[in-house]
């Protein structure tokens, strides 16, 4: 077919598009896996019986406030990178600050605590459990960015996969924390973000694969 | 450059907002920029720079509501084309196809329309005899050079050369010359 034609073809039945395509993709992608992600953990490990006590304590609202961060951090890095030339930038940066809170929290608890607490502290009762139930919570989340991504234009594909990744183990995360009674802050510096991390790395190794378009 | 970056925008705006003439204009100076750009890097008039010029005018127009008006337009278009640069490479790498010879009009398509072609291809093959089918298909499609064919149909080159091209003939006769590039 001639180019000319195809160009046509093409502009016949021009539809305006939305401004706000790729952020509502997106959105919708972690939302749907999201709400997935949470009958997930409702069924498979059950929201903690404490919920409502712990609600009333600092550490449920630093996980909290944690995973939430970076998801967001993360959701607006998506948004950039599902576009052509789309990098991360100065979102790269942002995404340290909740990180360094967590971590300077965790420090400081450690450095006033009995050593044998503070063991206590990092390793908490779930620390060998804790990053996976993070990943495997994460999944549904990571097939809604793939999906949202698949429609979108990302062209590095490494990257993508790996802010998408690192997104839905932050949602996921935020999800396990209703479950999680665990209330050491260096237990979440630690354990929870492993649990993102592996989700990233799942997420880079499928962008090679499956965001292609 | 400036001057192209304000003109493209300009129109890929105007066709973002549903000006379809805007949007046509826009295609064909992408086209025209696309092919010096394939041209330079995949040697001009190739089949393939033109495949690649096709398939990233259907990339720019399916994906064009990723083209965020903040940032320039021709950031964006060019990262487009890399990408499709990039893809076609690496496809190659995994599976390195021959180049296409010039009669072979018909199954040179390629773009959006590979996947139709390569289903029916079947069905048009079906109206030449199975000699001539399955020397198109050697030759053509699976891209054996017209020595190896004969080699393998246990004919000379020249018996090899004329039936692939008369085969052909037919086809274009009967299915009309749709394929010009």
């Amino acid at each position: 077919m001639k180019t000319d034609d195809l160009i046509e073809r093409l502009t016949s039945d021009l539809e305006p598009a939305s401004p706000w395509w790729v952020t509502r993709r997106i959105l919708i992608g972690l939302g749907s896996g999201a709400f997935f992600s949470a009958l997930l953990m409702i069924f498979w490990l059950g929201v903690r019986p404490d919920l409502m006590d712990a609600m009333t304590g600092t550490m449920f609202w630093v996980k909290f406030a944690y995973t939430l961060a970076c998801s967001a951090v993360l959701a607006a890095a998506l948004i950039r990178v599902a576009r052509p030339g789309g990098s991360m930038g100065s979102l790269a940066w942002s995404l340290a600050a909740p990180f360094a809170l967590v971590g300077g929290m965790a420090l400081w608890r450690l450095a006033n605590a009995d050593p044998v607490i503070a063991r206590g502290m990092v390793m908490g009762d779930s620390a060998e459990v804790c990053p996976w139930r993070i990943a495997v919570l994460s999944i549904p989340i990571l097939a809604g960015a793939i999906w949202a991504l698949r429609g979108l234009a990302p062209t590095r594909l490494v990257l993508s996969g790996l802010v998408a990744g690192g997104c839905a183990g932050a949602i996921g995360a935020w999800i396990y924390a209703f479950h999680c009674d665990e209330s050491a802050a260096a237990f979440v510096a630690l354990w929870y973000t492993a649990g993102m991390a592996v989700t990233a790395l799942l997420g880079a190794l499928a962008g090679r694969r499956l965001l292609r378009w | 450059m400036d001057q192209t970056e304000a003109q493209l925008r300009a129109l890929m705006l105007a066709g973002l907002a549903g000006d379809a003439a805007a949007h046509r204009a826009l295609l064909g100076e992408l086209g025209r920029l696309l092919r010096r750009y394939y041209a330079r890097r995949m040697g001009f008039g190739t089949p393939e720079a033109e495949d690649l010029v096709q398939e990233t005018l259907i990339a720019v127009h399916t994906r064009r509501a990723t083209y965020d008006p903040q940032q320039p337009f021709t950031a964006w278009a060019y990262a487009i084309a890399r990408y499709k640069m990039i893809d076609h490479l690496r496809r190659m790498k995994v599976r390195p196809s021959s180049p296409l010879e010039a009669a072979s009009d018909l199954f040179t398509d390629g773009g959006a329309e590979d996947l139709v072609v390569k289903r029916d291809l079947d069905k048009v093959l079906a109206q030449v005899s199975a000699r001539t089918s399955a020397l198109i298909r050697d030759v053509k499609v699976e891209g054996l050079s017209t020595r190896e064919a004969a080699q393998k149909h246990g004919l000379s080159e020249t018996a090899v050369k004329v039936a692939v091209h008369r085969g052909l003939k037919a086809l274009t006769a009967k299915f009309g010359g749709a394929g010009e590039n």
